[in-house]
């Protein structure tokens, strides 16, 4: 496995098959949705990439209050990814030394990602979640002892956590992606800021979905009880998210 | 449904909870008014009368009847004088990234905090509203104005934090807020009873808080530091002695 | 009783609130309050195609009866209001008029007059539906000796005579009427959704407790409020609400209304009708946040009206006794 992987994500066959497995199902109203349908199947609106003038019209409260959850739970979700990584690095490295690039290369995507909720949480002002210290620690507990289990319990972590956090982004970036298209509908320009936001969280999406695939490449099936120790951790991530939407 | 409806807080006690206050902030377009234009017709001319006549009904109705409107028009305010500190808060915190610029950027965070309640603090002074401060404290302090008060405390205490440029997203975001909103508290009260010429003793008064907490903040810290570190190095001892952790 | 539960639970449960334009109240309670109103085919009925053909076939007959029988059952409505009002709210509707003129606090201070050198003559109030004078005669009360104010007064209106004379006969012992050389009360029989008798501009404050929810087009009246009113004018209002904001304490208290009221009614005046009139007239009514809207289309600012994620008013109103009742309000904004 080549850790210089390109920076768009090779969308693997197991991703894909993920994708597929609910496609068509719209994203209603403003509550953050997991979406598993295929990136391809997204719409491709034309101002995604206009460069913008002042034809604008401030986003509305539910739309505020959609990006406020949103943006919180996207920064607790790569706390707790780069703890994960973090966590599990000692053991699988040791155990696994070729693993070492791979690992290194999935914490190094996460970290940038954590970096970047990061400064769009204190540029928009959005409160980060009261759970911090409490992810934080359930984070590294789960790395640690996933890692202690081995090879295959690690990266049935992985697939687990990305799977949840892959389906979590690729909702929101149905949903933005409906409200640039209602702009458009409505003769409105869509704002730099939110351009940037569907960007970014499109591409960070395809980067989970890229470690999703080296997890299964990684034999995360073969973990054993590989059904109880994902679905637990599915649980899990939902749970979290659910949380940090609200504190 | 029904059990959510069931569940969902008393009207009077969601102020108190999580704010939706600090939503998404947008640089593209400005945030609506918090005051409709008679509002602030109102409210503002009122103010003007609180050097004489302090947080009373009394400098609403005669706000109201400058501004245009009738005696009866105080209705517009449910909660009469309180709604008349409502609007000074209100209004001087959303004021306070004009009466001040930092461009230096040097500065450090600590000491744009501290101009950013000296600057804050003035505005009271500006405003004439220091000598009837107290009956202002008086209003926040009632019962069914407490919430109300937290937020705009809360409110302030965010703002300058965000005006100092401080970009910290963990959990000190909370602790900064917290502290620095009590600091505030503290020294807005010992302000009102500050009889120094240009209110130096309040300045030394906060400056003397803004040390303390900078002292326990470190202490604390450096404490968090010590037992992570303690932890790693046991980790290390261990996976050194053949652990497989 | 046994009869009566089963019939206020099903009520309950199968009738969506709009669903209470019901025979009830057409053919009992084509009173005082409907009886004018009634002439104009009412298109706020909000019911499906087949019922309201029903509802107003019957409607029909009943009107004819209607016009004969409401005078003799409201005139004797009329001379027991108030224990009507007691027995429906357990006597807390006096708390509730209390607080809502002192909240409303009519009248103006001689010191804030003394500051601006023309001397006002005092407030005209407006208080609609007010019939048997009760608020009329606290706001009176209020603004004389809470504010010392000698010239402020009240035009009550109601659309039935025979509340008028409840109010005249009320306020012929008080001070306020009594003497001819200083009366600050008068009366005006007149619909609340038509006051072509009162001037444009010309009020400070139109109060209607407990009536509003009886008017047919309750839209039309809040635009007339608003024609009638002074810019900076403050309209306000007292009334029922649909429901309670808590559906537990809201279960106990319908169970209650609709189990207990007509009986009471049955009991006490031999006249359950006009009361199962009033608790499926609560019933009608718009909830607290549709009402505080109705009230901004008018043209009014809410006080504290604010909005919430979905667009919606979410506060603007007070709630009295767990929201049994609200008070709105709505102030007339001066153009520049």
């Amino acid at each position: 496995m080549s850790p210089s992987l390109p920076a768009r994500a090779r969308l693997g066959p197991f991703a894909s098959q993920l994708r597929a497995r609910c496609s068509n199902n719209a994203v209603p109203g403003r509550t953050i949705i997991s979406s598993s349908a295929s990136p391809a199947t997204e719409p491709a609106p034309d101002s995604l990439d206009k460069p913008q003038g002042s034809r604008r019209k401030p986003l509305s409260a539910a739309q505020k209050q959609f990006l406020d959850r949103a943006l919180r739970v996207n920064q607790a979700g790569e706390l707790a990814a780069t703890l994960i990584y973090t966590a599990q690095a000692p053991p699988i490295n040791k155990a696994h030394p070729h693993l070492r690039p791979l690992m290194k290369h999935m914490y190094d995507q996460e970290a940038g990602h954590f970096k970047y909720f990061n400064e769009i949480l204190a540029k928009h002002r959005i409160r980060p979640t009261a759970m911090y210290p409490m992810w934080s620690a359930a984070a590294t507990v789960l790395g640690w002892s996933t890692g202690v289990l081995g090879r295959e319990a690690a990266m049935a972590c992985t697939e687990a956590v990305e799977t949840e956090i892959g389906e979590h982004y690729n909702g929101q970036v149905r949903e933005l992606l409906g409200w640039v298209e209602g702009m458009e509908a409505r003769g409105e320009e869509v704002g730099e800021e939110l351009q940037g936001l569907v960007k970014q969280i499109r591409r960070i999406r395809d980067e989970e979905l890229e470690h999703l695939d080296h997890a299964v490449e990684n034999d995360a099936k073969q973990a054993n009880p590989y059904e109880l120790l994902t679905g637990v951790i599915r649980v899990g991530c939902r749970g979290a998210i659910w949380v940090s939407e609200k504190v | 449904m029904a059990l959510r409806t069931i569940l969902r807080a008393p009207a009077a006690v969601r102020p108190l909870l999580i704010q939706p206050r600090a939503l998404y902030h947008s640089y593209e377009h400005n945030e609506p008014p918090p005051y409709r234009d008679a509002e602030s017709a109102i409210l503002s001319s009122a103010l003007a009368h609180v050097p004489l006549h302090g947080f009373t009904e009394e400098a609403l109705s005669l706000g109201a009847k400058e501004a245009g409107y009738l005696d009866i028009s105080s209705n517009l305010f449910p909660k009469g004088a309180f709604d008349l500190v409502t609007y000074h808060l209100v209004t001087q915190r959303l004021g306070l990234k004009d009466r001040i610029q930092f461009h230096d950027e040097k500065i450090g965070v600590g000491r744009k905090v501290r101009s950013l309640v000296l600057e804050r603090l003035r505005a009271n002074v500006d405003a004439g509203v220091v000598g009837r401060w107290q009956e202002a404290l008086a209003l926040m302090s009632l019962g069914e104005n407490i919430p109300r008060s937290l937020k705009e405390l809360s409110g302030l205490s965010d703002e300058i934090w965000f005006l100092a440029g401080d970009m910290s997203v963990d959990t000190s975001w909370y602790t900064k807020r917290a502290t620095l909103a009590g600091i505030y508290a503290a020294t807005e009260i010992y302000q009102t009873t500050d009889q120094s010429t240009e209110f130096r003793d309040t300045e030394q008064f906060l400056d003397r808080r803004l040390e303390e907490s900078r002292v326990a903040g470190s202490a604390v810290g450096n404490t968090l530091e010590w037992i992570g570190f303690q932890g790693g190095a046991m980790v290390n001892l261990m996976r050194s002695k053949g652990a497989r952790i | 009783m046994a009869s009566l539960l089963p019939r206020a639970t099903k009520r309950l449960r199968l009738s969506p609130p709009s669903g209470f334009v019901c025979h009830d109240c057409r053919r009992a309670f084509g009173s005082s309050v409907c009886q004018s109103q009634q002439q104009q085919p009412a298109p706020s009925q909000h019911v499906s195609q087949s019922e309201k053909t029903t509802h107003f076939g019957f409607e029909t007959v009943a009107e004819e009866l209607k016009a004969s029988r409401v005078r003799t059952v409201f005139s004797s409505v009329a001379a027991n209001y108030d224990t009507m009002n007691d027995l429906m709210s357990l006597g807390i509707h006096r708390l509730w008029k209390d607080h809502f003129v002192r909240s409303l606090n009519p009248g103006i201070r001689p010191a804030s007059t003394a500051s601006s050198p023309q001397a006002t003559p005092g407030q005209t109030i407006l208080d609609i539906a007010g019939g048997t004078g009760d608020i009329a005669l606290r706001l009176l009360d209020h603004a004389t000796t809470i504010n010392h104010d000698p010239r402020t007064n009240v035009i009550i209106s109601d659309i039935n005579p025979e509340m008028l004379a409840e109010g005249r006969k009320r306020f012929a012992t008080s001070p306020y009427y009594s003497t001819s050389t200083n009366r600050r009360v008068s009366f005006l029989e007149a619909n609340a959704e038509d006051l072509s008798a009162i001037v444009s501009n010309s009020i400070d404050l139109y109060t209607v407790a407990f009536g509003i929810r009886n008017f047919t087009h309750k839209q039309v009246a809040l635009q007339e409020a608003f024609r009638v009113l002074k810019p900076g004018g403050v309209f306000a209002c007292l009334e029922f609400t649909p429901r309670l904001s808590n559906p537990l304490m809201n279960g106990i208290y319908k169970r209650w209304s609709f189990g207990a009221i007509p009986l009471i009614g049955q009991v006490v005046a031999a006249d359950r009708e006009s009361y199962q009139y009033l608790v499926e007239s609560i019933e009608r009514f718009p909830s607290q946040s549709e009402f505080a809207g109705m009230i901004e289309e008018a043209g009014f600012m809410v006080p504290g009206g604010e909005r919430g994620v979905e667009g919606e008013l979410e506060s603007g109103w007070e709630d009295l006794s767990l929201g049994i009742a609200a008070i709105h309000k709505g102030v007339k904004p001066v153009s520049r």
